[in-house]
């Protein structure tokens, strides 16, 4: 497989040296760690993968920015189809009417709480429970991402309580628990620009 | 839908990990803003792969349908960027795959590659790196295609030898030998450049 070319003096080929570059391993590393060879080698290859970053940079660069016309031409064409998830029966004044709304509706509206409260952000949100069966009891699990600085214990608490209400108030669901957990906790945007909902003036 | 100018912005603060579990909820706010973030990345990949920006587009356009649809499958939410990357890696090759079938295998974008010129006179340091950047460019458009592909996967895509030996359906040992010709060969011109 190897031409000639592709050994070195030393015996060691130059696949070996690429292959040690990605994974670390190779037969002989006492030798490669004393032969020159090896060693200017390695260095040349290394110096073509820093060339290499090099090059995706410029590239990506050159590709321009998400916020550019070109993606959102991309997204224009995408069309997503809507994940409506379980749907949830409704009461309705006619026995003859049947009405429901969607599990994705529940979730949209509790991320929209979420994202309402100055320097928090939704993340997955779940609905344990049977939510096809009119008063079963629900569990609410809500992972968030909080701007550090902000006291999360008063955050949840705060956001529990907007959430019961909310919920309360679009829903038939039988809440039985709001569990709200904080999986990050975000560095304040250090020069904001523009008006942001993530900044919270004192 | 959260879509208020405030909310997108918002969005762009928050970890991938955060928009991936979003998407996945069905928040297409959150997953634009997944693929705004790495779009360019994605792009940039792309073109590398097919030689062509149109056909860029298109690979990205066609990675975003089907990330929004696998969405459920990504087991680590944090991981979406080298997951995308990935669907890029393979769109890119089917793409490639169906453009042979419509023989004109010449593109133009490799062309012009071959055309930028190193210009190993540029006296200051930033032309001298850009140059060579360039330089690399040349030399990558002269590698054998199945070799060159490897490379991207490899340094672009960040792809591990049993991924790249997935998406080209060639075996890992494959990988590891085409990977090392296209470095050494890539190696020894901008030595030679130097």
């Amino acid at each position: 497989m190897n031409t000639p070319r592709d050994t070195l003096d030393c015996g060691h080929s130059l696949a070996e040296l690429s292959a040690y570059l990605d994974t670390g391993q190779i037969a002989d590393p006492a030798h490669m760690d004393s032969c020159p060879e090896c060693q200017a080698g390695l260095a040349s290859l290394r110096n073509l993968s820093a060339l290499g970053k090099d090059l995706l940079r410029s590239d990506v660069t050159d590709a321009g920015s998400g916020n550019d016309d070109w993606m959102q031409s991309i997204l224009d064409n995408l069309q997503l189809e809507l994940r409506p998830g379980r749907s949830i029966p409704l009461q309705s004044d006619h026995p003859d009417d049947t009405l429901w709304e969607t599990e994705g509706s529940i979730s949209a509206l509790i991320r929209s709480v979420v994202d309402a409260l100055p320097g928090t952000a939704a993340g997955k949100c779940r609905l344990h429970g049977d939510v096809t069966t009119p008063g079963a009891g629900i569990t609410v699990e809500v992972e968030i991402a909080v701007v550090y600085g902000h006291s999360m214990e008063e955050r949840a608490g705060q956001l529990r309580q907007e959430l019961a209400q909310t919920l309360a108030t679009h829903t038939e669901l039988a809440i039985e628990a709001i569990n709200i957990t904080v999986t990050d906790v975000l560095e304040a945007p250090a020069t904001p620009t523009t008006p942001s909902t993530m900044e919270e003036q004192p | 839908m959260t879509g208020s100018p405030a909310a997108q912005h918002q969005l762009d603060l928050v970890p991938d990990a955060l928009l991936a579990g979003r998407a996945a909820d069905g928040d297409t706010a959150a997953f634009e803003a997944l693929a705004r973030r790495h779009g360019p990345l994605m792009r940039a990949t792309a073109r590398r792969l097919t030689g062509s920006l149109a056909d860029a587009d298109d690979v990205v356009q066609e990675t975003l349908v089907q990330a929004w649809k696998q969405l459920d499958n990504l087991r680590d939410p944090a991981a979406v960027k080298g997951w995308l990357l990935r669907i890029v890696g393979s769109r890119s090759i089917d793409y490639l795959r169906k453009r042979r079938n419509h023989a004109d295998l010449d593109d133009a974008e490799n062309l012009v590659d071959h055309h930028a010129r190193p210009r190993p006179e540029d006296p200051e340091n930033n032309a001298l790196s850009s140059s060579r950047v360039e330089a690399l460019k040349a030399a990558l458009a002269g590698l054998p295609e199945e070799q060159r592909r490897c490379w991207v996967l490899k340094e672009f895509n960040d792809q591990s030898y049993e991924e790249i030996a997935l998406t080209l359906n060639i075996s890992a040992d494959s990988v590891r030998g085409r990977l090392a010709r296209a470095r050494v060969t890539l190696a020894r011109r901008m030595e030679e450049w130097r």
